[in-house]
């Protein structure tokens, strides 16, 4: 993993589809485990690549969906196994609300991308947390994301939502 | 500005757009008896014996294993009720019944009020104009400490429905029909403002059957414009200072749907989505093991009603179970009273007492591989309510009959 002061991720792509539900992000047999590693063990275990990425994962890489990724049930083991096994930020088109929440909430930066559809898998990126650029340094090419906001970025940097409850003053 | 954006707005104090990132206080954060233990370990773990923000506006509801069905849940509710007595928080125990009907019904929620909870159907208090939001743990345990969370602004859309609600097609119908248009992606990240003459002229229950259904949207929240039926039920429930909410002339919406249902037929939706929708008369006939007459989209009196009409004096058919299940304990002392009990008795149904009951994996009532229920709930997702078995979503009218056939069957076709 390669991250600079300035909020810049560069990462190898694992792409997932549309709809990819919470039940394929962790499937619902583990939630009784509360170990935060052992919960990275079973990382998008229900997805029709689980083998393969849990296998695979390298701290660092990047997720990259399509639409509504993180729907269906609110656990927030999800967000945990995949943030657990080193995943460093999660590009999707769009994201179900609880999901997204629950991301930020545990300090995992999410982006969302009109141009998922033109990433490949494995292609290398460096993001820019800051700004949502995402450069494609396998395909040389710039996208755009819609930027983190400010408020996000502010749970981002406390460490997630009850760190920030914790130390803001308002 | 929308409905969301007016009530965003004034808690912020300034004008939000869509899109915004906001904190905002809350006026009320509720847990319930699935979620609600996790939220006390995560609370104890980070803020130890931290007093709550505001005990007069947190509550704790037991909806889903009442009574508890074994010593796991049993410990679960024992927490929660050592939470609450240690902070001084309302709990309402198990001879209660739904979350969000129970706060209807105390007085805790009214329009603008903005409420969070662990229930991904909160939204349902749009019904009443008041912004509800499910949650997860952290954001409940968050919320509990300081009184704030954070939030998205959602844009809205604007559902026009044109026509009026012309028995036997109901308020559950209409959200089905919409959800078949919609689909279950249709308003992801967004609210949804309802209008129209069939909305106006809707009840309560109704309202709230519809609204609650915004969830299988992916909708945020569904609001319909509070009106004198509200505010009447409000105020007869110890609700106070009342003040009425509506979208300014000149709001912007999204995208605006309109429907006609002059010409709706009951609707149905077959496994396993809430958006595969069908006219009854595409299914009927199909050979049913169950049904399910309640949950917190349609569990209130008047649904109980409708289906009590049907069934007056006749008999489930011979080898279906119709289960009843009353969203609250004030709904079930209206049916008692009211003669509804003795008409469900009589027809063969079991009545079980007011809670979430059969919406939620782990109570009784679960289907044997391979069966088949008619449920009046909002969800028939694979294996939700039993290992390969098939759920058909439906209103009051449509279960009821379909008890009394043994197959599915239109309120149309009696």
């Amino acid at each position: 993993m390669e991250e600079s002061s300035s909020g810049h991720l560069r990462g190898t792509a694992w792409l997932f589809g549309d709809n990819i539900d919470t039940d394929q992000i962790y499937p619902g047999k583990y939630l009784p485990l509360t170990n935060k590693s052992e919960m990275a063990n079973h990382a998008m275990e229900g997805t029709n690549r689980g083998e393969e990425f849990i296998k695979n994962v390298k701290p660092g890489d990047i997720i990259v969906a399509g639409k509504n990724f993180g729907c269906g049930s609110s656990r927030e083991h999800a967000a945990i196994a995949i943030k657990g096994v080193g995943v460093t930020l999660v590009i999707a088109e769009s994201f179900a609300r609880i999901f997204h929440r629950n991301c930020v909430n545990t300090a995992l930066p999410v982006l969302e991308l009109k141009e998922v559809k033109e990433i490949r898998d494995g292609d290398i990126l460096e993001v820019n947390i800051e700004t949502g650029e995402i450069k494609n340094i396998t395909q040389n090419k710039v996208y755009r994301a819609e930027p983190i906001s400010e408020l996000e970025k502010e749970i981002l940097k406390a460490g997630g939502l009850l760190w920030y409850l914790k130390l803001v003053k308002w | 500005m929308t409905i969301i954006e007016k009530i965003f707005s004034r808690i912020t104090g300034k004008k939000v757009i869509p899109d915004n990132y906001i904190w905002a206080d809350l006026d009320l954060v509720t847990m319930r008896d699935f979620g609600g233990p996790n939220v006390v370990e995560e609370y104890k773990d980070n803020f130890g014996d931290a007093p709550v923000f505001d005990k007069n506006k947190v509550a704790i509801t037991f909806d889903l294993h009442i009574p508890p069905r074994d010593e796991k849940v049993a410990r679960n509710q024992q927490i929660l009720r050592e939470f609450a007595k240690s902070h001084g928080i309302k709990l309402f125990d198990v001879n209660t019944g739904i979350g969000q009907h129970i706060l209807l019904e105390n007085g805790l929620v009214k329009p603008w009020s903005v409420v969070i909870g662990t229930d991904s159907h909160m939204n349902l208090l749009g019904a009443v104009g008041a912004a509800g939001f499910g949650m997860g743990t952290t954001d409940i345990a968050g919320a509990l400490y300081r009184g704030k969370l954070w939030f998205k602004v959602p844009r809205t859309l604007k559902i026009i429905i044109n026509g009026i609600l012309k028995y036997p097609v109901t308020a559950k119908d209409v959200a089905l029909y919409i959800l078949k248009n919609l689909t279950t992606s249709g308003a992801l990240n967004r609210a949804i403002e309802f209008y129209g003459d069939a909305i106006w002229m809707m009840n309560l229950a109704e309202r709230i059957t519809l609204t609650s259904m915004v969830t299988e949207m992916s909708g945020d929240i569904g609001f319909i414009e509070p009106d004198e039926t509200i505010f009447d039920f409000l105020r007869a429930h110890s609700a106070t200072d009342i003040e009425p909410i509506k979208a300014d002339n000149n709001a912007e919406y999204e995208r605006v749907y309109e429907f006609d249902i002059t010409n709706l037929r009951p609707q149905i939706a077959c496994p396993h989505s809430p958006d595969n929708v069908k006219n009854i008369s595409e299914v009927a006939g199909k050979k049913i093991d169950q049904v399910f007459i309640g949950s917190c989209t349609n569990g209130r009196f008047e649904d109980l009603k409708v289906a009590a009409r049907i069934l007056e004096g006749k008999k489930v058919s011979n080898g279906v179970r119709l289960i009843i299940v009353p969203a609250t304990m004030e709904i079930a002392q209206e049916a008692e009273k009211m003669g509804l009990y003795r008409i469900f008795l009589e027809s063969g149904a079991v009545v079980v007492n007011p809670g979430c009951s059969l919406c939620t994996t782990g109570h009784s009532g679960i289907l044997a591989p391979g069966e088949v229920m008619v449920s009046t709930s909002n969800r028939n997702f694979i294996g939700k309510l039993g290992k390969d078995a098939e759920v058909y979503l439906a209103s009051p009218a449509t279960a009821a009959a379909s008890a009394l056939r043994g197959r599915i069957a239109s309120p149309a076709d009696l």
